[in-house]
């Protein structure tokens, strides 16, 4: 099969970690993915603006920006037959409007269109809409999960949880480091925050990587988006150390060199059950995922060997007990590793798709 | 006809009040006109539809944007509306090369960005109107578009009280440099025999947020203590529906135009939309240019040049200046209705 990916093309935003990998499992396969684009500078995808040459095209949307503009766009909806054309709604947007806490799919003053337009708009686009959840809400979107498991990504592959606790028990630079951008994560990240102050001296060193953790835009007080709230003044004094976004083949290391990472998804993808590219991807770090998830999506997700990894009520007793006896959560990571490598490698989900797209 | 207008719906600006004015000529003159969307209590005199298909045609209606012509609209028109009933009325002079005027307003910064956009028009359809009196682009046709509608007229009966004595409704857009150079020196001459003032609108206290991000922090200017000093109440924007009885409530009314507009003499809902309101307008744009829209009567309303004096006078003598008024609105019915208008639509759909 010959899959055109179209999307923005963010090295430190968006699901580029997940494209990359579908074009490594379409070699792998004998598939070839490529992105709709020109050229990208240091980026090991082929590319190119030649629609006809594909068997299908598949959108990737977080947000409008995603499709191409004009005349691209017009090109790819003259050139390739709607059949042939899917949208990965990576936020919920093919769906009615709702709101979960400050998080939404659809707010008008945000984007300028009105939930129905997201509807209609994908309906038009594509004959086949996927979501990346187990539970898609309209019965004419289909889940998919999309993002996936790279097992070759894992950064230190043990194969016995001793070894890998002793290993992990070395110092490391952070105690606690999260990647992602400050959008819709502000309220459970001060939780979590606040509750591993009693324990922020033994933890050591914590770092937030990503877009406006200290700072909130001046664009979302002007319009009003509370999910994008921050307090730098309580960051500050808990020594949290800020930094900027890193490039998608940096967070595996980066991560790797933390002794734990929450996994943190926003309030609407708890509710719609979907999920993200960190999902999977912070199971490839050396570190120990702290699952700040619905207890049915562990489950579903990583299977049941990962229930220990979730951070329950007291994440400053979980960090220490996970401190105090590393090998058993390490097994946890391990047969959980095992699991995604089973069930959700990125060979699996095209395999899925291939399966999807032409059944 | 049936025509389908595609635009950026935003209640309190741009040329939403133009739609409103369509939809009541096309009811009197057997045309549908109908905006793309659904029924919205934000704009209670609107038709909308989402049949695309089923109308003669589209039409365009693009300021200086155009992220509203989104991926979640377009495919539909270019599955279900065939390239020769599509049309783009090009309101904000986009489509010309760049114009600066004064080295300060433009349509562009980048020829790149020009390029973008022309292949953005040459992607939709090859038939571009202009609410200009000179359209300099090559292949673009001539349609004012904009124009006065007589039932929207406000007359001094069921007019509400005067509360200021000037009033300035519109956004602060391109706007600072006019009002700062000419129009505030002049108030701040005369200030003594003016009463309240008011400013109605975005951005005439403030500078949005993300407008440099944006690249057009160069259209915003405020200098909010000196309107203070001055006494003018800054107001915030009012929906279309309020706009006419707002500016009714200004002995005077000042409207300016964008430093491109009045270059490229290009028409806004703003020219004649202020004659409906029962009000003095006197118009920021040079005497020649205000006859060429208004009729002869309109050099007298042109604020150029001893503009404080004009103000005064405007306030001593209203009766001398309603008779004014009352001749531009003669050579408004005769010339630029919103009938006129939409004939001139059709035969340039049809052309």
């Amino acid at each position: 099969m010959k899959l055109l990916v179209v999307s923005r093309y963010d090295r430190a935003a968006r699901a580029i970690a997940t494209l990359t990998n579908y074009v490594k499992a379409g070699r792998a396969l004998g598939h070839e993915v490529a992105f709709y684009s020109e050229p990208i500078d240091g980026l090991d995808v082929p590319t190119s603006r030649d629609p006809a040459g594909f068997d299908y095209v598949m959108f990737v949307v977080y947000e409008t920006a995603d499709f191409p503009d004009l005349p691209y766009l017009a090109h790819l909806v003259d050139r390739v037959p709607r059949e042939r054309r899917i949208i990965v709604d990576c936020t919920g947007r093919y769906n009615e409007t709702i709101a979960v806490e400050h998080d939404f799919n659809h707010l008008e003053r945000m984007d300028n269109h009105l939930g129905w337009e997201w509807v209609d708009g994908f309906a038009a686009v594509a004959a086949t809409v996927l979501q990346p959840t187990l539970a898609p809400r309209r019965p004419d979107a289909r889940g998919f999960l999309f993002h996936g498991f790279n097992p070759g990504a894992v950064q230190q592959p043990y194969d016995d949880a001793e070894l890998a606790a002793r290993s992990w028990s070395q110092p490391k630079p952070y105690g606690m480091a999260y990647v992602g951008n400050n959008w819709q994560r502000w309220s459970q990240m001060r939780s979590l925050l606040t509750a591993i102050k009693p324990v922020q001296r033994e933890l050591g060193a914590i770092c937030l990587t990503g877009w406006a953790w200290d700072y909130r835009p001046d664009w979302a007080a002007e319009l009003g988006i509370d999910g994008i709230d921050t307090d730098p003044g309580f960051l500050y004094d808990m020594g949290v150390e800020i930094r900027g976004n890193i490039p998608f083949d940096q967070v595996i290391p980066f991560v790797s060199q933390a002794r734990f990472t929450p996994v943190i998804h926003r309030p609407l993808f708890n509710h719609l059950g979907l999920i993200t590219n960190r999902t999977f991807e912070t199971f490839c770090s050396d570190t120990v995922p702290l699952l700040m998830l619905p207890e049915p999506m562990i489950d579903a997700i990583y299977g049941p060997a990962a229930r220990p990894l979730a951070i329950g009520d007291d994440p400053a007793a979980r960090i220490a007990d996970v401190s105090s006896r590393p090998a058993f959560y390490w097994e946890a990571i391990l047969k959980t590793r095992a699991h995604l490598a089973a069930s959700h490698s990125f060979e699996g989900r095209l395999r899925e798709l291939v399966a999807i797209l032409q059944a | 006809m049936r025509i389908l207008f595609f635009m950026d719906q935003r209640f309190d600006r741009g040329s939403i009040q133009s739609m409103s004015n369509y939809v009541r000529a096309g009811c009197e003159t057997g045309h549908e006109i109908v905006v793309y969307g659904r029924p919205d209590e934000r704009f209670p005199t609107l038709r909308f539809s989402q049949d695309v298909g089923a109308f003669d045609y589209v039409v365009f209606l693009v300021e200086s944007w155009r992220h509203w012509m989104s991926a979640l609209r377009m495919p539909r028109i270019f599955a279900e509306v065939p390239r020769e009933r599509r049309a783009i009325v090009d309101a904000d002079g986009m489509y010309n090369p760049i114009v600066s005027t004064d080295s300060y307003d433009r349509n562009y910064d980048w020829e790149h960005i020009r390029l973008e956009w022309f292949a953005h028009y040459g992607t939709v359809t090859d038939r571009v109107l202009q609410p200009s009196f000179c359209p300099r682009q090559p292949g673009v046709r001539r349609v004012l578009f904009y124009g006065y509608d007589p039932a929207q007229r406000i007359d001094r009966a069921a007019a509400p009280a005067k509360h200021y004595d000037v009033l300035c409704v519109g956004h602060n857009w391109w706007r600072w440099r006019q009002i700062s150079r000419e129009l505030l020196p002049a108030i701040e001459a005369e200030r003594p025999r003016l009463g309240d003032i008011a400013f109605v609108g975005s951005w005439w206290d403030t500078i949005p947020a993300g407008a440099a991000e944006l690249g057009v922090a160069s259209a915003f200017g405020t200098d909010p203590e000196w309107l203070r000093r001055l006494r003018i109440e800054v107001k915030p924007s009012v929906p279309y529906t309020d706009v006419v009885p707002v500016m009714s409530t200004g002995r005077i009314n000042v409207m300016t135009q964008r430093p491109l507009f009045r270059e490229l003499k290009i028409l806004t809902s703003k020219y004649f939309e202020i004659f409906s309101a029962d009000t003095i307008p006197l118009v920021m744009i040079d005497p020649d240019h205000a006859e060429l829209v208004y009729g002869p009567a309109g050099r007298e309303l042109a604020l150029a040049g001893a503009i404080g004096e004009k103000l005064v006078d405007v306030l001593r003598r209203p009766r001398h200046y309603e008779e004014v008024v009352e001749d531009v609105r003669r050579h408004l019915l005769a010339h630029h209705t919103y009938r006129h208008r939409l004939e001139e639509l059709v035969a340039a759909l049809q052309a």
